[in-house]
């Protein structure tokens, strides 16, 4: 097991080059000339020789991989360069509004296992019934529409029409929370509500719960006892692979509701092409991705001893 | 070993908690400051939405000398200008008391006594110095207006030399770059700037919002809002729902698709008519538009009655000129091309624009009729007029390919990049007709994209920078209006409507026509 | 036992029942698509200002958008941008996937290394957020869209197909075919490709309306189709602000979307239980 977890680490060296040095080339095969753009965000007019005297002290005149050398020094290190449009430090700008980009996606994955394990499970139970088609009429239309205008309809229900939450985030409390998050949480419940009812079918299908049954145990208890805990490892598949859509997801909902997160950051630069920015978000958004893949990848090892004992196979 | 698994999940879900925790700080911070609001319930506190309070439209921060600062710095109430706008767009004297022109060249000030920054410093005219100096320095644009030689300062008193004529100091000081601030205590590193106006900037974060208090010791007036809170939603959905659910008070750049929403009794809607144009820029170095027949032809495209009737939703004027109505060098004094699609086509046939292939674009000399229309979504009724003209210009025989970006400024900067460039701008900020010409149609324009040069408008310009009769500069504006019309080398839409709507409850907030005041003294909630 | 073999066989009937119904319904709405331009009622891209907003009713069945587009028309035409580009994205992204699957896991060696190490890069990159950059990157339209979201999800495919290779290369008639001379492409196409199709296939339907909504994610950040393409993405992004005052503007491209979606996701499921039947009968335990 240590072994593996040493490989693993390992592993995230190469991984890592790739991503920085895939996100550096496209963003300056595209950014096009920095200086230029940079002086004319400012509204300046530069005479050419100092535009080229602020090329050569970006090290823009280097060649293209001592750039990249020099761009991944300082993003180790915490330097990500300037905003085009602002001026400002990108790295002390994206790191103040990262938590509360990873506040908002750590309550919608809360949210999202409160809402669909209970449902998958009794959609399961009721496999067939109208309780089941019901649950997965809702999981169709919650899997079909866009994000935003899941955010619309949230929005006018339970802020205009009933006003229980606020629309846009205030910063005080955890009422503005529960929109944000309960928009991402209903697309990612619709998609794993049936991947859950999937599972437990094939759980109650198996012998052991026929065999409880005929020993008088009561259903409940084989269902939490036994049934819940073999889905555990499929849950927690599902949600390791819904956080790079979650994460995807969160830029849009953040511009919606105001949140004031990392997602909303990379949106506005996007608008402004704001290139330093963009792969300040797109760098760490995969960092983190990467991060969170691992962490699941390790519990699952651990939660689940088929694979722990069968080596490092797959 | 199921008691393992047990606690090993207890462990994974500690951990989940641990991280739910890192973005929890920021909840506990602010949970401590909630006690002291409910201490003091019955302060006043006012939240006002604004679509276009960001970076994007140049104003990250509110300081009047970066890009356009200036514009949250004067509508928040938190800096004032030496003169202002009345609400017929003539000039009065604001944190200035009153001038002299000694000659063409040099203009003495003499300030209000009494005036404070927030910072606590006196308004004098050292300070008013320091800051115009640094205007100078640091603002392209203010420069390239003022043409400051030399300010000297004693007392209460700023005298302000020219290099060359200026007539319309006086108006160009009433720009929002004009905000007298404090330039000994200077501008932070979140752009707060300290100003005299009603109220006091005390924390900005650009794209997301400005909390503003009263200032206590203001010299016009008893501000009578405790607290304000300016709000950035670019989105205007949210903008919408944000008025209907209560959250916010006010809300500037609703869509005009909401509207409806908010004609009852429990909202005001407050608008007037700006001075600001939806217009197109032709590019004189494109290989289309620097046709005449072309240009003439686009002009002649355009419906602008429907344009205002129904995508406007009636919030606006058809444009003949560049001036709106309420100018007197505005409104029906110029005469420009009419809609008349058939006129239109008969303007491209006769040039020998045809279409021989059939295929519904006209041709001439192997070249397509393709007209590259950049445009940007910021303001949202641009792309509906990109949209429009889209199909009307089609029928005509153009094909219209719409560029919407955020992205517009640099674009347009590029000749190579576009044909004809739409935007949505103030036309006389300053209540100055030269303003839009310096700005935008001479050689010496710092925003002449189009590289449209004509003879006689240079002569007239000249002519203008030496006059001081505000009569003459009217029919000089009228004479160089039509010069530009006469090229076809701006095509004029619309005059805008500006509306602030607000909750019943809210009082003293009006529309301008300069766009510029929004928050003042008059503010309060009853 | 002979009932429940009755009762297995009634099962499979109706798995092909609704397979077949389904089907149709997918071929339906993709001929649809095809001859969108034939069956518009209107020109879809035809304004009349005059027009503008009109409540569903005679002669707009679905009412028209604010430049007096028949909603109908536009809803109709705009099939076959959303559900082309969705069906295209799908198609490129599973056939570039499936054979540089196929191909490394079959082979091994440097090149499979090489390319899973690629995957793995592709990989790390949350899907929509590496799309938001590559279509920052490319500027908007419904290609680059497009191209932006296969460049981030080929690699799952990849995966997909190479895991079930390994598995399918061991199978007996797969090493006789090997042991009778076959040449590997042979052995690719007849004996291993076949195999793999369906869990690829499903997979692939199932993607379908993920694809659409990112697209139409895109759209909202105006990276996906300009104007006056209609799709029904951009559609509804443009027109969510007359939810309240117009809402047959911003339902009508959304109900589209979810029947759409919805035909995709079930003829996916139903192929699933088609080819899967231990999912139906849920009585041998796997491993």
């Amino acid at each position: 097991m240590k072994k593996y977890i040493v490989k693993r680490l390992l592993w995230l060296i190469p991984i890592f080059l790739g991503i920085t040095f895939l996100s550096f080339a496209v963003m300056r095969l595209a950014g096009g000339d920095v200086v230029q753009q940079m002086a004319e965000n400012s509204g300046i007019t530069l005479s050419e020789e100092t535009l080229e005297a602020q090329r050569e002290a970006l090290g823009l005149d280097q060649p293209f991989l001592v750039q990249y050398l020099t761009w991944l020094g300082g993003f180790v290190t915490g330097n990500l360069g300037k905003s085009y449009v602002s001026g400002q430090e990108v790295f002390p700008a994206f790191l103040s509004r990262l938590p509360a980009t990873l506040l908002l996606a750590v309550t919608s994955v809360a949210l999202t296992v409160v809402i669909s394990i209970p449902l998958g499970i009794l959609a399961a139970v009721r496999q067939n019934r109208a309780a089941d088609y019901l649950i997965r009429l809702v999981s169709f239309i919650g899997n079909s529409l866009p994000n935003f205008f899941v955010a619309l309809l949230l929005m006018y229900l339970l802020a205009v029409r009933f006003p229980v939450f606020p629309v846009i985030s205030t910063g005080t409390g955890w009422k503005s929370l529960v929109l944000p998050a309960l928009t991402l949480a209903i697309a990612m419940s619709a998609k794993y509500l049936r991947q859950i009812r999937a599972a437990v079918l094939e759980e109650l299908g198996k012998d052991y719960v026929t065999g409880a049954r005929a020993r008088g145990i009561p259903f409940s208890v084989t269902l939490r006892k036994s049934v819940l805990r073999s889905c555990l490892t499929t849950i927690l598949t599902l949600l390791s692979l819904s956080i790079g859509s979650l994460l995807g997801g969160t830029a849009i909902v953040e511009s919606v509701f105001m949140w004031d997160g990392v997602g909303k950051l990379a949106v506005d630069a996007i608008r402004m092409r704001d290139y330093p920015v963009i792969q300040a978000y797109v760098v760490w958004m995969a960092v983190i991705y990467v991060t969170v893949n691992l962490i699941t990848d390790l519990s699952y090892r651990l939660l689940d001893p088929r694979i722990r004992l069968g080596g490092d196979a797959g | 070993m199921k008691k393992r698994v047990f606690s090993r999940l207890l462990a994974l879900g500690l951990a989940l908690t641990v991280l739910a925790g890192c973005g929890n700080n920021q909840e506990t911070t602010q949970q401590k400051t909630d006690p002291s609001q409910e201490a003091s319930a019955e302060k006043k506190t006012f939240v006002f939405g604004d679509t276009t309070f960001n970076a994007e439209n140049g104003i990250a921060d509110i300081n009047p000398h970066n890009n356009s600062g200036g514009w949250a710095c004067i509508r928040y109430g938190v800096g004032e200008t030496l003169f202002r706008l009345t609400d017929s767009m003539e000039l009065e004297p604001w944190l200035a008391k009153s001038y002299e022109r000694v000659d063409e060249n040099t203009w003495v000030l003499t300030l209000q006594d009494g005036v404070t920054f927030t910072s606590g410093r006196a308004m004098d005219g050292e300070a008013v110095k320091e800051c115009l100096e640094a205007l100078a320095d640091t603002h392209v644009r203010a420069a390239g207006d003022l043409h400051i030689q030399e300010i000297t300062a004693s007392g209460q008193t700023v005298t302000i030399k020219t290099e060359v004529p200026v007539p319309a100091l006086l108006n160009y000081l009433t720009d929002p770059y004009g905000c007298i601030i404090d330039m000994e205590a200077g501008v932070s590193p979140e752009g707060i700037v300290s100003g005299t106006g009603p109220y006091e900037a005390v924390s900005l974060v650009t794209d997301t919002s400005l909390s503003l208090v009263k200032n206590e010791n203001y010299w016009n007036g008893d501000p009578r809002i405790d607290e304000i809170t300016v709000r950035t939603i670019s989105d205007g959905d949210t903008l919408t729902m944000a008025l209907q659910s209560g959250e916010i008070d006010a809300a500037y750049g609703m869509p005009y698709a909401s509207y409806p929403l908010f004609e009852n009794d429990a909202y005001t809607i407050s608008g007037c008519a700006t001075s600001r144009v939806f217009f197109g820029t032709m590019n004189f170095e494109s290989e289309i538009t620097s046709d005449p027949a072309v240009r003439r032809a686009i002009a002649m495209g355009i419906d602008k009655d429907s344009f205002v009737e129904v995508l406007l939703g009636g919030n606006g004027y058809p444009a003949t000129g560049v001036f709106p109505d309420n100018f007197s060098f505005g409104g029906d004094s110029v005469t420009a091309e009419t809609y008349d699609p058939e006129g239109a086509k008969q303007v491209l046939e006769a040039a020998g624009w045809v279409d021989a292939d059939g295929d519904g674009v006209r041709e001439k000399d192997g070249k397509k009729l393709v007209l590259r229309w950049l445009t940007y979504p910021s303001r949202q009724e641009l792309p509906l007029l990109a949209e429009a003209a889209q199909d009307i210009l089609g029928k005509i025989g153009f094909r219209v390919e719409v560029n919407s970006t955020a992205d517009h400024g640099r674009i347009c900067a590029d000749p190579d990049a576009w044909d004809i460039y739409v935007s949505a701008m103030v036309t006389a900020p300053t209540g100055d007709p030269e303003y839009f010409f310096t700005y935008h149609c001479l050689d010496a324009s710092s925003s002449n994209d189009g590289h449209y040069h004509s003879d006689r408008l240079e002569e007239l310009a000249a002519q203008m920078a030496r006059t001081f009769d505000t009569e003459e500069r009217s029919r000089l504006a009228i004479q160089m209006q039509q010069t530009i019309l006469d090229d076809n080398a701006y095509v004029f839409c619309s005059h805008l409507r500006m509306s602030m709507i607000s909750r019943a409850n809210v009082t003293g907030l009006t529309a301008h026509p300069s766009d510029y005041y929004e928050i003042t003294a008059d503010l309060d909630i009853v | 036992m002979t009932g429940k073999r009755y009762g297995r066989e009634r099962k499979r009937d109706r798995v092909r029942i609704r397979l077949w119904i389904f089907g149709i319904l997918a071929a339906a709405l993709v001929l649809a698509a095809f001859f969108s331009r034939q069956l518009c009622p209107f020109d879809p891209d035809a304004q009349n200002l005059s027009m503008a907003l009109e409540p569903p009713g005679f002669p707009h069945l679905l009412g028209t958008d604010r430049f007096g587009r028949d909603m109908l028309s536009r809803i109709i035409a705009g099939a076959r941008v959303s559900v082309f580009s969705a069906l295209a994205l799908v198609a490129v992204i599973t056939a570039t996937g499936t054979v540089l699957g196929v191909i490394c896991g079959y082979f091994g060696g440097l090149a499979d290394a090489v390319m899973m190490r690629i995957s793995d890069i592709c990989l790390a990159f949350p899907g929509l957020v590496a799309a938001m950059g590559i279509a920052a990157v490319l500027g908007g339209g419904i290609q680059n869209a497009v191209i932006a979201l296969a460049v981030v999800s080929w690699p799952k495919y990849a995966r997909l197909a190479r895991s079930q290779t390994l598995a399918v290369r061991e199978e007996p008639y797969v090493a006789a075919a090997r042991l009778a001379g076959g040449r590997p492409g042979q052995i690719l196409i007849r004996h291993v490709l076949p195999n793999i199709a369906g869990s690829i296939l499903v997979t692939a339907l199932l993607d379908i309306g993920t694809m659409m909504m990112e697209t139409a994610a895109l759209s909202f950040l105006g990276l996906g189709a300009q104007p006056p393409t209609a799709e029904w993405g951009s559609m509804m992004s443009d027109g969510r602000s007359m939810l309240q005052t117009y809402p047959w503007v911003v339902l009508t491209p959304g109900g589209a979307i979810f029947l759409s979606v919805a035909i995709f996701n079930l003829l996916g499921d139903t192929l699933r239980d088609y080819l899967d039947p231990r999912r139906l009968w849920k009585k041998e335990e796997r491993i």
